[in-house]
Protein backbone atom coordinates (compact mmCIF):
# COMPACT_ATOMS: atom_id res chain seq x y z
CA UNK A 1 0.00 0.00 0.00
CA UNK A 2 2.35 2.67 -1.25
CA UNK A 3 4.25 2.72 2.05
CA UNK A 4 2.10 5.44 3.62
CA UNK A 5 0.87 4.83 7.13
CA UNK A 6 -2.84 4.15 7.15
CA UNK A 7 -5.18 4.39 10.12
CA UNK A 8 -6.71 1.00 10.84
CA UNK A 9 -4.25 -0.71 8.55
CA UNK A 10 -3.04 -2.91 11.37
CA UNK A 11 -6.48 -4.56 11.36
CA UNK A 12 -7.66 -7.19 8.92
CA UNK A 13 -9.36 -5.73 5.86
CA UNK A 14 -13.17 -5.97 5.91
CA UNK A 15 -13.64 -5.55 2.16
CA UNK A 16 -11.10 -6.41 -0.51
CA UNK A 17 -11.25 -5.85 -4.25
CA UNK A 18 -8.85 -8.13 -6.07
CA UNK A 19 -8.30 -7.36 -9.76
CA UNK A 20 -12.00 -6.88 -10.45
CA UNK A 21 -13.13 -6.23 -14.03
CA UNK A 22 -16.54 -5.36 -15.39
CA UNK A 23 -17.66 -4.84 -18.99
CA UNK A 24 -20.90 -3.47 -20.40
CA UNK A 25 -20.84 -4.59 -24.02
CA UNK A 26 -17.77 -2.93 -25.50
CA UNK A 27 -17.37 -0.52 -22.56
CA UNK A 28 -14.74 -1.59 -20.05
CA UNK A 29 -16.30 -0.14 -16.87
CA UNK A 30 -13.65 -1.54 -14.52
CA UNK A 31 -10.18 -2.89 -15.35
CA UNK A 32 -8.41 -5.03 -12.79
CA UNK A 33 -9.09 -2.78 -9.81
CA UNK A 34 -7.49 -3.82 -6.51
CA UNK A 35 -7.65 -2.10 -3.12
CA UNK A 36 -8.94 -2.75 0.35
CA UNK A 37 -11.04 -1.20 3.08
CA UNK A 38 -10.13 -1.79 6.71
CA UNK A 39 -12.56 -1.92 9.60
CA UNK A 40 -13.44 1.57 10.89
CA UNK A 41 -12.07 3.39 7.85
CA UNK A 42 -13.77 5.98 5.69
CA UNK A 43 -12.63 5.48 2.11
CA UNK A 44 -13.69 8.03 -0.51
CA UNK A 45 -13.73 7.10 -4.18
CA UNK A 46 -13.21 10.11 -6.43
CA UNK A 47 -12.73 10.67 -10.13
CA UNK A 48 -14.57 11.91 -13.22
CA UNK A 49 -18.14 10.78 -13.97
CA UNK A 50 -18.20 7.43 -15.73
CA UNK A 51 -14.87 6.36 -14.29
CA UNK A 52 -16.34 3.22 -12.70
CA UNK A 53 -16.77 4.30 -9.05
CA UNK A 54 -20.50 3.56 -8.81
CA UNK A 55 -20.11 0.31 -10.73
CA UNK A 56 -17.51 -0.74 -8.20
CA UNK A 57 -19.96 -0.14 -5.33
CA UNK A 58 -22.62 -2.23 -7.03
CA UNK A 59 -20.07 -5.02 -7.50
CA UNK A 60 -19.28 -4.85 -3.77
CA UNK A 61 -22.75 -6.07 -2.76
CA UNK A 62 -23.35 -8.21 -5.86
CA UNK A 63 -25.98 -5.97 -7.44
CA UNK A 64 -23.64 -6.38 -10.43
CA UNK A 65 -21.82 -9.55 -11.43
CA UNK A 66 -18.09 -9.48 -12.17
CA UNK A 67 -16.36 -10.35 -15.42
CA UNK A 68 -13.13 -11.05 -13.57
CA UNK A 69 -11.47 -10.85 -10.19
CA UNK A 70 -12.82 -11.30 -6.71
CA UNK A 71 -14.55 -9.28 -3.98
CA UNK A 72 -14.08 -10.54 -0.44
CA UNK A 73 -16.22 -9.23 2.43
CA UNK A 74 -15.59 -10.42 5.97
CA UNK A 75 -13.70 -13.36 4.53
CA UNK A 76 -16.45 -14.48 2.11
CA UNK A 77 -16.26 -14.39 -1.69
CA UNK A 78 -19.20 -12.11 -2.49
CA UNK A 79 -19.75 -13.53 -5.98
CA UNK A 80 -19.10 -17.21 -5.24
CA UNK A 81 -21.41 -19.41 -7.34
CA UNK A 82 -24.14 -20.66 -5.03
CA UNK A 83 -22.90 -18.14 -2.49
CA UNK A 84 -25.23 -16.15 -0.33
CA UNK A 85 -25.35 -12.60 -1.71
CA UNK A 86 -28.34 -11.87 0.53
CA UNK A 87 -26.29 -12.47 3.67
CA UNK A 88 -23.57 -10.15 2.38
CA UNK A 89 -26.11 -7.43 1.60
CA UNK A 90 -27.62 -7.66 5.09
CA UNK A 91 -24.21 -6.74 6.50
CA UNK A 92 -23.56 -3.96 3.95
CA UNK A 93 -25.82 -0.92 3.94
CA UNK A 94 -26.25 1.05 0.72
CA UNK A 95 -27.30 4.65 0.12
CA UNK A 96 -28.22 5.66 -3.43
CA UNK A 97 -27.83 8.88 -5.38
CA UNK A 98 -31.61 9.08 -5.95
CA UNK A 99 -32.49 7.98 -2.38
CA UNK A 100 -34.76 5.18 -3.66
CA UNK A 101 -37.06 5.35 -0.66
CA UNK A 102 -40.18 3.24 -1.09
CA UNK A 103 -42.82 5.84 -2.01
CA UNK A 104 -45.82 3.72 -0.99
CA UNK A 105 -44.58 3.33 2.59
CA UNK A 106 -44.35 5.81 5.45
CA UNK A 107 -40.93 6.99 6.59
CA UNK A 108 -41.18 4.66 9.61
CA UNK A 109 -42.13 1.64 7.47
CA UNK A 110 -39.30 2.43 5.04
CA UNK A 111 -36.93 1.94 7.95
CA UNK A 112 -38.61 -1.11 9.53
CA UNK A 113 -39.24 -3.11 6.36
CA UNK A 114 -35.65 -4.42 6.17
CA UNK A 115 -35.42 -5.58 9.80
CA UNK A 116 -38.92 -7.12 9.83
CA UNK A 117 -38.77 -8.94 6.48
CA UNK A 118 -35.10 -9.86 6.31
CA UNK A 119 -33.96 -10.14 9.93
CA UNK A 120 -37.43 -11.29 11.12
CA UNK A 121 -37.22 -8.71 13.88
CA UNK A 122 -40.33 -8.27 15.99
CA UNK A 123 -42.32 -5.24 14.65
CA UNK A 124 -42.27 -3.42 17.99
CA UNK A 125 -38.50 -3.83 18.30
CA UNK A 126 -38.02 -2.72 14.69
CA UNK A 127 -40.14 0.36 15.29
CA UNK A 128 -38.21 1.26 18.43
CA UNK A 129 -34.97 0.96 16.48
CA UNK A 130 -36.39 3.04 13.62
CA UNK A 131 -37.54 5.84 15.95
CA UNK A 132 -34.10 5.95 17.53
CA UNK A 133 -32.49 6.24 14.10
CA UNK A 134 -34.92 8.98 13.05
CA UNK A 135 -33.98 10.90 16.17
CA UNK A 136 -30.34 10.44 15.24
CA UNK A 137 -30.80 11.86 11.72
CA UNK A 138 -33.00 14.66 13.07
CA UNK A 139 -36.30 13.54 11.55
CA UNK A 140 -38.21 12.11 14.52
CA UNK A 141 -41.25 14.23 13.60
CA UNK A 142 -41.46 12.78 10.06
CA UNK A 143 -42.12 9.13 11.00
CA UNK A 144 -45.73 9.12 9.75
CA UNK A 145 -45.05 11.06 6.53
CA UNK A 146 -44.61 9.57 3.09
CA UNK A 147 -41.32 10.23 1.29
CA UNK A 148 -42.96 12.56 -1.26
CA UNK A 149 -43.67 15.04 1.55
CA UNK A 150 -39.95 15.35 2.39
CA UNK A 151 -37.17 17.45 0.87
CA UNK A 152 -34.32 15.70 -0.93
CA UNK A 153 -31.98 16.13 2.02
CA UNK A 154 -34.58 14.73 4.39
CA UNK A 155 -35.24 11.78 2.08
CA UNK A 156 -31.56 10.97 1.94
CA UNK A 157 -31.30 11.09 5.73
CA UNK A 158 -34.21 8.63 5.92
CA UNK A 159 -32.38 6.44 3.39
CA UNK A 160 -29.32 6.47 5.66
CA UNK A 161 -31.51 5.49 8.62
CA UNK A 162 -33.08 2.72 6.53
CA UNK A 163 -29.64 1.26 5.79
CA UNK A 164 -28.48 1.64 9.40
CA UNK A 165 -31.57 -0.21 10.68
CA UNK A 166 -30.00 -3.43 9.39
CA UNK A 167 -27.03 -2.75 11.74
CA UNK A 168 -24.53 -3.20 8.91
CA UNK A 169 -20.80 -3.70 9.35
CA UNK A 170 -20.10 -1.35 6.45
CA UNK A 171 -21.94 1.39 4.58
CA UNK A 172 -21.74 2.07 0.85
CA UNK A 173 -22.63 5.59 -0.29
CA UNK A 174 -23.18 6.10 -4.03
CA UNK A 175 -22.91 9.85 -4.67
CA UNK A 176 -25.29 10.55 -1.77
CA UNK A 177 -25.44 14.32 -2.35
CA UNK A 178 -25.28 14.54 -6.15
CA UNK A 179 -29.06 14.77 -6.58
CA UNK A 180 -29.55 17.31 -3.80
CA UNK A 181 -30.18 21.03 -3.84
CA UNK A 182 -27.07 22.86 -2.62
CA UNK A 183 -28.80 24.02 0.55
CA UNK A 184 -29.58 20.46 1.70
CA UNK A 185 -26.19 18.90 0.94
CA UNK A 186 -24.77 20.04 4.28
CA UNK A 187 -27.37 18.26 6.40
CA UNK A 188 -26.63 14.93 4.70
CA UNK A 189 -22.86 15.39 4.91
CA UNK A 190 -23.02 16.18 8.61
CA UNK A 191 -25.01 13.00 9.28
CA UNK A 192 -22.32 11.09 7.38
CA UNK A 193 -19.57 12.87 9.28
CA UNK A 194 -21.18 11.93 12.60
CA UNK A 195 -21.48 8.33 11.43
CA UNK A 196 -17.77 8.32 10.56
CA UNK A 197 -16.97 9.77 14.00
CA UNK A 198 -18.85 6.84 15.58
CA UNK A 199 -16.42 4.52 13.83
CA UNK A 200 -18.65 3.23 11.01
CA UNK A 201 -16.74 1.72 8.11
CA UNK A 202 -17.75 3.70 5.02
CA UNK A 203 -17.08 3.59 1.29
CA UNK A 204 -18.19 6.86 -0.25
CA UNK A 205 -18.35 7.72 -3.94
CA UNK A 206 -18.41 11.50 -3.93
CA UNK A 207 -17.69 14.72 -5.75
CA UNK A 208 -17.66 16.62 -2.42
CA UNK A 209 -13.93 17.20 -2.16
CA UNK A 210 -14.21 19.16 1.10
CA UNK A 211 -15.92 16.18 2.70
CA UNK A 212 -13.38 13.74 1.26
CA UNK A 213 -10.48 15.80 2.54
CA UNK A 214 -11.95 16.34 6.00
CA UNK A 215 -13.50 12.94 6.74
CA UNK A 216 -11.75 10.29 4.64
CA UNK A 217 -8.93 8.17 5.99
CA UNK A 218 -8.07 7.04 2.52
CA UNK A 219 -8.78 8.30 -0.97
CA UNK A 220 -8.94 6.16 -4.08
CA UNK A 221 -8.82 7.93 -7.45
CA UNK A 222 -10.48 6.40 -10.53
CA UNK A 223 -10.16 7.28 -14.17
CA UNK A 224 -11.62 5.35 -17.12
CA UNK A 225 -12.29 2.22 -15.09
CA UNK A 226 -8.82 2.11 -13.58
CA UNK A 227 -7.52 2.85 -10.11
CA UNK A 228 -4.90 5.50 -10.89
CA UNK A 229 -3.84 6.54 -7.42
CA UNK A 230 -4.62 5.96 -3.75
CA UNK A 231 -3.41 7.46 -0.53
CA UNK A 232 -4.31 9.56 2.52
CA UNK A 233 -6.20 12.82 1.79
CA UNK A 234 -3.21 15.03 2.46
CA UNK A 235 -1.14 13.28 -0.16
CA UNK A 236 -3.89 13.15 -2.79
CA UNK A 237 -5.00 16.76 -2.38
CA UNK A 238 -1.64 18.40 -1.76
CA UNK A 239 0.92 16.17 -3.42
CA UNK A 240 -0.72 13.89 -5.93
CA UNK A 241 1.91 11.91 -7.78
CA UNK A 242 -0.22 11.08 -10.81
CA UNK A 243 -0.68 13.88 -13.34
CA UNK A 244 -4.25 12.78 -14.15
CA UNK A 245 -5.22 13.14 -10.46
CA UNK A 246 -3.87 16.72 -10.34
CA UNK A 247 -5.67 17.48 -13.60
CA UNK A 248 -8.98 16.12 -12.24
CA UNK A 249 -8.67 18.09 -9.01
CA UNK A 250 -7.78 21.31 -10.79
CA UNK A 251 -10.84 20.89 -13.03
CA UNK A 252 -12.89 20.93 -9.84
CA UNK A 253 -11.17 24.16 -8.87
CA UNK A 254 -8.95 22.46 -6.32
CA UNK A 255 -5.48 23.90 -6.20
CA UNK A 256 -4.13 22.32 -3.08
CA UNK A 257 -5.77 24.69 -0.61
CA UNK A 258 -5.79 23.73 3.03
CA UNK A 259 -8.78 21.97 4.54
CA UNK A 260 -12.01 23.88 4.09
CA UNK A 261 -15.17 23.69 6.11
CA UNK A 262 -17.73 21.14 4.99
CA UNK A 263 -20.26 23.35 3.27
CA UNK A 264 -23.28 24.06 5.41
CA UNK A 265 -22.34 21.51 8.04
CA UNK A 266 -23.81 23.70 10.74
CA UNK A 267 -27.27 23.72 9.26
CA UNK A 268 -28.05 20.81 11.55
CA UNK A 269 -28.51 17.35 10.18
CA UNK A 270 -27.59 15.54 13.31
CA UNK A 271 -29.19 15.81 16.70
CA UNK A 272 -28.40 13.39 19.41
CA UNK B 1 -98.75 3.91 -32.36
CA UNK B 2 -99.64 2.16 -29.17
CA UNK B 3 -97.04 1.39 -26.55
CA UNK B 4 -97.16 -1.68 -24.37
CA UNK B 5 -95.01 -0.61 -21.44
CA UNK B 6 -96.91 -3.04 -19.22
CA UNK B 7 -94.81 -5.77 -20.82
CA UNK B 8 -91.80 -4.28 -19.07
CA UNK B 9 -93.52 -4.06 -15.68
CA UNK B 10 -95.00 -7.55 -16.05
CA UNK B 11 -91.55 -9.03 -16.67
CA UNK B 12 -89.59 -6.98 -14.16
CA UNK B 13 -88.65 -10.11 -12.20
CA UNK B 14 -87.04 -11.64 -15.32
CA UNK B 15 -85.15 -8.43 -16.10
CA UNK B 16 -83.96 -8.43 -12.49
CA UNK B 17 -82.91 -12.08 -12.65
CA UNK B 18 -80.98 -11.34 -15.85
CA UNK B 19 -79.30 -8.31 -14.30
CA UNK B 20 -78.18 -10.46 -11.35
CA UNK B 21 -76.56 -12.96 -13.75
CA UNK B 22 -74.83 -10.11 -15.59
CA UNK B 23 -73.40 -8.79 -12.33
CA UNK B 24 -72.38 -12.30 -11.24
CA UNK B 25 -70.57 -12.88 -14.53
CA UNK B 26 -68.75 -9.56 -14.28
CA UNK B 27 -67.68 -9.99 -10.66
CA UNK B 28 -66.69 -13.64 -11.01
CA UNK B 29 -64.76 -13.01 -14.24
CA UNK B 30 -62.78 -10.10 -12.79
CA UNK B 31 -62.14 -11.96 -9.53
CA UNK B 32 -60.54 -14.78 -11.54
CA UNK B 33 -58.88 -12.57 -14.17
CA UNK B 34 -56.81 -10.58 -11.66
CA UNK B 35 -54.85 -13.63 -10.44
CA UNK B 36 -55.01 -15.02 -13.99
CA UNK B 37 -53.58 -11.83 -15.46
CA UNK B 38 -50.91 -11.65 -12.77
CA UNK B 39 -49.88 -15.24 -13.48
CA UNK B 40 -49.64 -14.54 -17.23
CA UNK B 41 -47.66 -11.35 -16.53
CA UNK B 42 -45.15 -13.27 -14.39
CA UNK B 43 -44.85 -15.93 -17.11
CA UNK B 44 -44.21 -13.23 -19.70
CA UNK B 45 -41.43 -11.82 -17.48
CA UNK B 46 -39.91 -15.28 -16.94
CA UNK B 47 -36.18 -15.77 -17.55
CA UNK B 48 -37.06 -18.86 -19.67
CA UNK B 49 -37.71 -18.09 -23.33
CA UNK B 50 -40.05 -21.07 -23.83
CA UNK B 51 -42.27 -19.97 -20.93
CA UNK B 52 -42.33 -16.40 -22.23
CA UNK B 53 -43.24 -17.59 -25.74
CA UNK B 54 -46.09 -19.82 -24.52
CA UNK B 55 -47.59 -17.04 -22.39
CA UNK B 56 -47.22 -14.52 -25.21
CA UNK B 57 -48.95 -16.88 -27.65
CA UNK B 58 -51.88 -17.32 -25.24
CA UNK B 59 -52.24 -13.58 -24.65
CA UNK B 60 -52.00 -12.63 -28.31
CA UNK B 61 -54.49 -15.34 -29.34
CA UNK B 62 -57.14 -14.10 -26.92
CA UNK B 63 -56.49 -10.42 -27.54
CA UNK B 64 -56.63 -10.74 -31.31
CA UNK B 65 -59.79 -12.83 -31.83
CA UNK B 66 -63.39 -11.77 -31.08
CA UNK B 67 -64.74 -12.69 -27.68
CA UNK B 68 -67.91 -14.05 -29.22
CA UNK B 69 -65.85 -16.52 -31.27
CA UNK B 70 -63.96 -17.61 -28.14
CA UNK B 71 -67.24 -18.32 -26.35
CA UNK B 72 -68.66 -20.20 -29.33
CA UNK B 73 -65.48 -22.16 -29.68
CA UNK B 74 -65.38 -23.38 -26.07
CA UNK B 75 -69.11 -24.23 -26.17
CA UNK B 76 -69.47 -25.85 -29.60
CA UNK B 77 -66.03 -26.80 -30.96
CA UNK B 78 -64.24 -28.09 -27.88
CA UNK B 79 -66.80 -30.91 -27.29
CA UNK B 80 -66.51 -32.14 -30.90
CA UNK B 81 -62.97 -33.42 -30.47
CA UNK B 82 -62.77 -33.93 -26.72
CA UNK B 83 -64.88 -35.19 -23.88
CA UNK B 84 -64.98 -31.70 -22.46
CA UNK B 85 -68.42 -30.11 -22.36
CA UNK B 86 -69.03 -27.38 -19.84
CA UNK B 87 -72.49 -26.07 -18.92
CA UNK B 88 -73.31 -22.70 -20.48
CA UNK B 89 -72.54 -20.51 -17.46
CA UNK B 90 -69.16 -22.19 -16.84
CA UNK B 91 -68.34 -21.91 -20.53
CA UNK B 92 -69.12 -18.21 -20.45
CA UNK B 93 -66.88 -17.70 -17.42
CA UNK B 94 -64.02 -19.68 -18.99
CA UNK B 95 -64.20 -17.66 -22.22
CA UNK B 96 -64.43 -14.34 -20.41
CA UNK B 97 -61.63 -15.20 -17.95
CA UNK B 98 -59.22 -16.23 -20.75
CA UNK B 99 -60.00 -13.02 -22.61
CA UNK B 100 -59.89 -10.60 -19.67
CA UNK B 101 -56.83 -12.31 -18.12
CA UNK B 102 -54.99 -11.64 -21.38
CA UNK B 103 -55.83 -7.94 -21.23
CA UNK B 104 -55.02 -7.77 -17.52
CA UNK B 105 -51.66 -9.47 -18.06
CA UNK B 106 -50.61 -6.67 -20.41
CA UNK B 107 -51.76 -4.08 -17.90
CA UNK B 108 -49.90 -5.78 -15.03
CA UNK B 109 -46.76 -6.33 -17.09
CA UNK B 110 -46.64 -2.65 -18.04
CA UNK B 111 -47.18 -1.73 -14.38
CA UNK B 112 -44.41 -4.00 -13.14
CA UNK B 113 -41.80 -2.87 -15.68
CA UNK B 114 -42.70 0.78 -15.02
CA UNK B 115 -41.19 0.50 -11.52
CA UNK B 116 -37.60 1.70 -11.96
CA UNK B 117 -34.60 -0.53 -11.38
CA UNK B 118 -33.47 1.60 -8.43
CA UNK B 119 -36.41 0.33 -6.40
CA UNK B 120 -35.30 -3.24 -7.05
CA UNK B 121 -31.74 -2.36 -6.07
CA UNK B 122 -32.90 -0.66 -2.86
CA UNK B 123 -34.88 -3.74 -1.84
CA UNK B 124 -32.14 -6.20 -2.80
CA UNK B 125 -29.49 -4.09 -1.05
CA UNK B 126 -31.41 -4.56 2.22
CA UNK B 127 -30.99 -8.31 1.76
CA UNK B 128 -34.50 -9.04 0.50
CA UNK B 129 -35.12 -11.92 -1.91
CA UNK B 130 -36.43 -11.13 -5.39
CA UNK B 131 -39.83 -12.53 -4.36
CA UNK B 132 -39.92 -10.22 -1.33
CA UNK B 133 -39.01 -7.18 -3.44
CA UNK B 134 -41.72 -8.11 -5.95
CA UNK B 135 -44.38 -8.64 -3.28
CA UNK B 136 -43.59 -5.75 -0.94
CA UNK B 137 -41.97 -3.08 -3.10
CA UNK B 138 -42.85 -3.52 -6.79
CA UNK B 139 -46.40 -4.92 -6.84
CA UNK B 140 -47.89 -2.44 -4.34
CA UNK B 141 -46.53 0.45 -6.42
CA UNK B 142 -47.56 -1.18 -9.70
CA UNK B 143 -51.08 -1.76 -8.33
CA UNK B 144 -51.63 1.98 -7.92
CA UNK B 145 -50.48 2.61 -11.48
CA UNK B 146 -52.61 -0.10 -13.10
CA UNK B 147 -55.81 0.71 -11.22
CA UNK B 148 -57.13 3.15 -13.88
CA UNK B 149 -56.50 0.67 -16.73
CA UNK B 150 -58.05 -2.13 -14.69
CA UNK B 151 -61.15 -0.03 -14.03
CA UNK B 152 -61.53 0.67 -17.76
CA UNK B 153 -61.32 -3.07 -18.49
CA UNK B 154 -63.98 -3.65 -15.81
CA UNK B 155 -66.51 -1.41 -17.54
CA UNK B 156 -65.93 -2.99 -20.98
CA UNK B 157 -66.25 -6.40 -19.36
CA UNK B 158 -69.58 -5.43 -17.81
CA UNK B 159 -70.93 -4.60 -21.27
CA UNK B 160 -69.20 -7.50 -23.05
CA UNK B 161 -70.88 -10.07 -20.79
CA UNK B 162 -73.92 -9.51 -23.05
CA UNK B 163 -72.18 -11.70 -25.65
CA UNK B 164 -72.73 -14.80 -23.51
CA UNK B 165 -76.42 -14.73 -24.42
CA UNK B 166 -75.42 -16.46 -27.68
CA UNK B 167 -74.88 -19.69 -25.73
CA UNK B 168 -78.09 -19.25 -23.73
CA UNK B 169 -76.62 -18.00 -20.48
CA UNK B 170 -79.60 -16.26 -18.92
CA UNK B 171 -78.08 -12.83 -18.40
CA UNK B 172 -79.81 -9.49 -18.91
CA UNK B 173 -79.40 -9.61 -22.70
CA UNK B 174 -80.70 -13.15 -22.98
CA UNK B 175 -83.74 -12.41 -20.80
CA UNK B 176 -84.51 -9.20 -22.69
CA UNK B 177 -84.26 -10.80 -26.11
CA UNK B 178 -86.41 -13.70 -24.96
CA UNK B 179 -89.14 -11.39 -23.61
CA UNK B 180 -89.03 -9.50 -26.91
CA UNK B 181 -89.57 -12.70 -28.91
CA UNK B 182 -92.38 -13.86 -26.66
CA UNK B 183 -94.29 -10.57 -26.65
CA UNK B 184 -93.38 -9.00 -30.02
CA UNK B 185 -92.68 -5.69 -28.23
CA UNK B 186 -89.36 -4.63 -29.66
CA UNK B 187 -89.22 -0.94 -28.76
CA UNK B 188 -90.40 -1.27 -25.18
CA UNK B 189 -88.27 -4.26 -24.25
CA UNK B 190 -85.08 -3.07 -25.90
CA UNK B 191 -85.54 0.38 -24.40
CA UNK B 192 -85.97 -1.17 -20.98
CA UNK B 193 -82.87 -3.28 -21.59
CA UNK B 194 -80.88 -0.18 -22.53
CA UNK B 195 -82.16 1.68 -19.47
CA UNK B 196 -81.17 -1.12 -17.11
CA UNK B 197 -77.67 -1.45 -18.64
CA UNK B 198 -77.27 2.32 -18.49
CA UNK B 199 -78.44 2.59 -14.87
CA UNK B 200 -75.92 -0.04 -13.86
CA UNK B 201 -73.10 1.03 -16.19
CA UNK B 202 -73.21 4.80 -15.77
CA UNK B 203 -72.21 4.84 -12.07
CA UNK B 204 -69.37 2.45 -12.89
CA UNK B 205 -68.15 4.69 -15.71
CA UNK B 206 -68.27 7.70 -13.38
CA UNK B 207 -66.33 5.74 -10.76
CA UNK B 208 -63.69 4.90 -13.37
CA UNK B 209 -63.40 8.59 -14.30
CA UNK B 210 -62.87 9.38 -10.64
CA UNK B 211 -60.21 6.64 -10.29
CA UNK B 212 -58.42 8.03 -13.36
CA UNK B 213 -58.36 11.53 -11.88
CA UNK B 214 -57.45 10.35 -8.40
CA UNK B 215 -54.55 8.09 -9.36
CA UNK B 216 -53.27 10.08 -12.29
CA UNK B 217 -52.73 12.97 -9.92
CA UNK B 218 -50.84 10.70 -7.54
CA UNK B 219 -48.15 9.85 -10.10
Amino acid sequence: MSGVSRVGAEQAPILTFDKISKRYGSLQALSEVSFQINRGEVVCLIGPSGSGKSTLLRCANALEMLDGGRVTFEGTDVHAPGGDARRVRQRMGMVFQNFELFPHLTVLRNITIGPTTVLRLDPAAAEARARQLLLKVGLADKAAQHPAALSGGQQQRVAIARALAMEPALMLFDEPTSALDPETIGEVLSVMKALADEGMTMVVVTHEMDFAKRVADWIVVFDQGRLIEEGPPKQIFEAATVARTREFLSHLGWHGESIAEVSGADKGGLRQ
Amino acid sequence: MTFHWHVVWDNLDRFAAGAVVTVELTVLTMALSIPGGLLLAFLRLSPFAAVRAAATAFVELFRSTPLILQIYWVYYVLPTFSEIQFPAFETAVIGLVCNISSYNSETFRAGIVSIRAGQWNAGLALGMSRAQVMARIVLPQAAMRVLPALATTWVSLFKDTSLVSVINVEDLSYQSLKIRTETFTILEVLTAMAAIYWLMGYPQAKLVDWIHRRYKAAE
